[in-house]
């Protein structure tokens, strides 16, 4: 990369050079391998292999706790529900406001994208707090459902669905940018050819646009899935107190009942569950940028 | 689809921006109107009494200021720190040889292979042994780790993007190397690097899980006593009115970053 044009320039020798890139990088490597990589292989050391009086013992023990303690599971799974509901809502809603926004070049179009990416520029605090005054007891839809004469709606604040709806909300922007930057991939050549032979919209769709932006919808349901499984603000704010999910649940574990070895199996295990989603993320990531 | 049909009034779009604009802005406007409210009690559609009264109590309350200076110091410390090591690191990897490179390069990204409030655990645990736990500098380096990826991939690509030909030209009229980094390379890449800079600002300014695990109750941001408002506190204005001040930030990201975010550049890089 130094050598581009070496008749003009004369190439400073990579000996040379050597020692001060990697000077140069050395402090925030440094800082991926001391809070990350050690944190994450420490995580593993320290539940698998226990201080006992005489000494350094493997033992599973936290784990068998984990998985035979009914709390802990249904914890776990009211993580996988939400985490689950929120991937397939997130497709549902994002999809066809990606298709659009790809497909149309009307004014509408700027303004419906201007709206969907807006989110990422409200932080879930502020999310959760609006979230409650709208949807809360009391809230603006109870206000105006009593001034039409209609019941109170049944919140879903404290109710599993509090946090689904903050976390689909919270993650439209990214997911609607990921599915239409994979739309670009698509051609519209390809979709004029196919409406050619006849193909109706839903066949479009479904034999030209799917299998092109499939890997997109994957990168997408993988950073969703990632940040969702232990997510954190939403649930504590808008969760119910029991079951909760995991993010809520490491927390209480760690800074409430100082069961530090409990917490990090608890994330040990979240690892594991997150695992395939996160070294295909990291892999599609990676393949779209090279230094 | 609207490319083949778009004579006709654009149906589609105009029912998503009105279902959006139901979802995304009404709750937001709601709390504004709560911001400004002096009196709004159950069952009436709109304020009995509109004012700026809980303005005043909000930003005469000890913890709402304490809390505004902690977020402001850490947001700039993390900022700060994260400019000074990763920016270098940057220009390395945009434009150094060296051994490793690109294995040092992708390394950044194990943070995102992870969920992150596991990894936040993670990180606690070894904070326990060290003595962060509830320290200001606990709570910056679990920050600075957050802004690492952000603050090293945006920039190199910033970097990369100058045209090498212009600093050659320079250095054949005799520019020294800092001289031509300074005249040709910075304002080339100089507008992007501010938008990185701004959103790592913005970014830890607005982090609450990481200073929530390892900075409450000690170290007090302004999210996390947003937290506390929502939790114990049954006066709706006074977190109406801190909404408002929380989200200053990101208004100003919103003016400055919205277009490197439209840009497919950005999406690319969540892997998109």
């Amino acid at each position: 990369m130094t050598t581009l044009d070496p008749g003009l320039l004369v190439p400073v020798p990579a000996e040379r050079r050597r020692p001060i890139g990697l000077l140069l990088v050395a402090i925030p490597v440094f800082l991926v391998g001391w809070l990350i990589i050690w944190p994450i292989i420490s995580a593993v050391i320290t539940t698998l292999w226990a201080q006992t009086p005489e000494g350094v013992e493997f033992s599973t023990a936290t784990y068998q706790f984990f998985f035979s303690d009914s709390y802990s599971l249904s914890n776990l799974s009211v993580t996988l529900w939400t985490t689950g509901v929120c991937a397939i809502l997130l497709l549902i809603i994002c999809l066809p406001i990606a298709l659009y926004l790809r497909f149309s070049d009307s004014k509408v179009a700027s303004y419906v994208q201007g709206l969907a990416i807006f989110p990422m520029f409200v932080p879930s605090i502020i999310l959760s707090f609006a979230f409650i005054r709208v949807l809360g007891p009391n809230g603006t839809v109870d206000l105006l459902a009593n001034a039409v004469g209609l019941p109170k709606i049944r919140s879903p604040y404290l109710t599993p669905w509090g946090p689904v709806i903050g976390l689909v909300w919270d993650n439209i922007p990214l997911t609607v940018l990921i599915l239409l930057s994979g739309l670009g991939n698509v051609s519209n050549q390809s979709i004029e050819a196919a409406r050619d032979v006849g193909a109706r919209k839903l066949q479009v769709l479904w034999y030209i646009i799917l299998p092109r932006i499939s890997n997109s919808i994957l990168v997408a349901i993988s950073f969703a899935v990632l940040g969702i499984f232990s997510s954190f603000t939403l649930p504590y704010v808008l969760g119910p107190a029991a079951p909760e999910m995991m993010g809520p649940f490491m927390q209480r574990t760690f800074r409430e009942l100082f069961d530090p070895r409990n917490a990090i199996t608890q994330a040990v295990v979240s690892f594991g569950f997150c695992i395939v989603f996160g070294l295909f993320y990291v892999r599609s990531v990676a393949r779209n940028r090279a230094p | 689809m609207a490319i083949l049909v778009h004579r006709r009034p654009d149906w589609t779009g105009i029912v998503l921006a009105v279902v959006l604009t139901l979802v995304i802005v009404f709750p937001l406007l709601v709390v504004g109107t709560w911001a400004f409210t002096n009196v709004w009690r159950y069952p009436s559609v709109i304020p009995q009494e509109f004012g700026l009264k809980f303005w005043y109590q909000t930003l005469s309350r000890a913890d709402v200021w304490s809390s505004i200076t902690t977020s402001l110091t850490l947001a700039t410390t993390v900022t700060l720190i994260s400019a000074a090591i990763c920016l270098p690191a940057a220009y390395a990897f945009a434009r150094l040889e060296f051994p490793g490179r690109d294995l040092l390069f992708f390394s950044f990204l194990a943070g995102h292979a992870f969920p992150k409030f596991g990894l936040l655990v993670a990180i606690a645990g070894i904070f326990l042994q060290l003595n962060l736990i509830g320290t200001f500098w606990g709570v910056v380096l679990i920050q600075l780790v957050g802004t690492l990826l952000f603050m090293i991939w945006i920039p190199v690509a910033a970097f990369q993007s100058v045209d090498r030909r212009m600093e050659e030209a320079a250095r054949d009229v005799g520019a020294g190397p800092f001289r031509v980094f300074w005249s040709i390379t910075l304002p080339q890449a100089g507008p992007t690097i501010a938008a990185a800079i701004l959103l790592s600002f913005v970014g830890t300014f607005y982090e609450t899980e990481g200073a929530w695990l390892i900075g409450a109750p000690q170290v007090r941001t302004l999210p996390v006593l947003m937290i506390s408002f929502i939790n114990n506190q049954p006066v709706i204005q006074f977190g109406a009115v801190l909404s408002v001040l929380l989200w200053v930030p990101s208004f100003v990201a919103l003016l400055f970053a919205r277009r490197v975010v439209n840009s497919g550049s950005f999406a690319r890089g969540f892997g998109g």
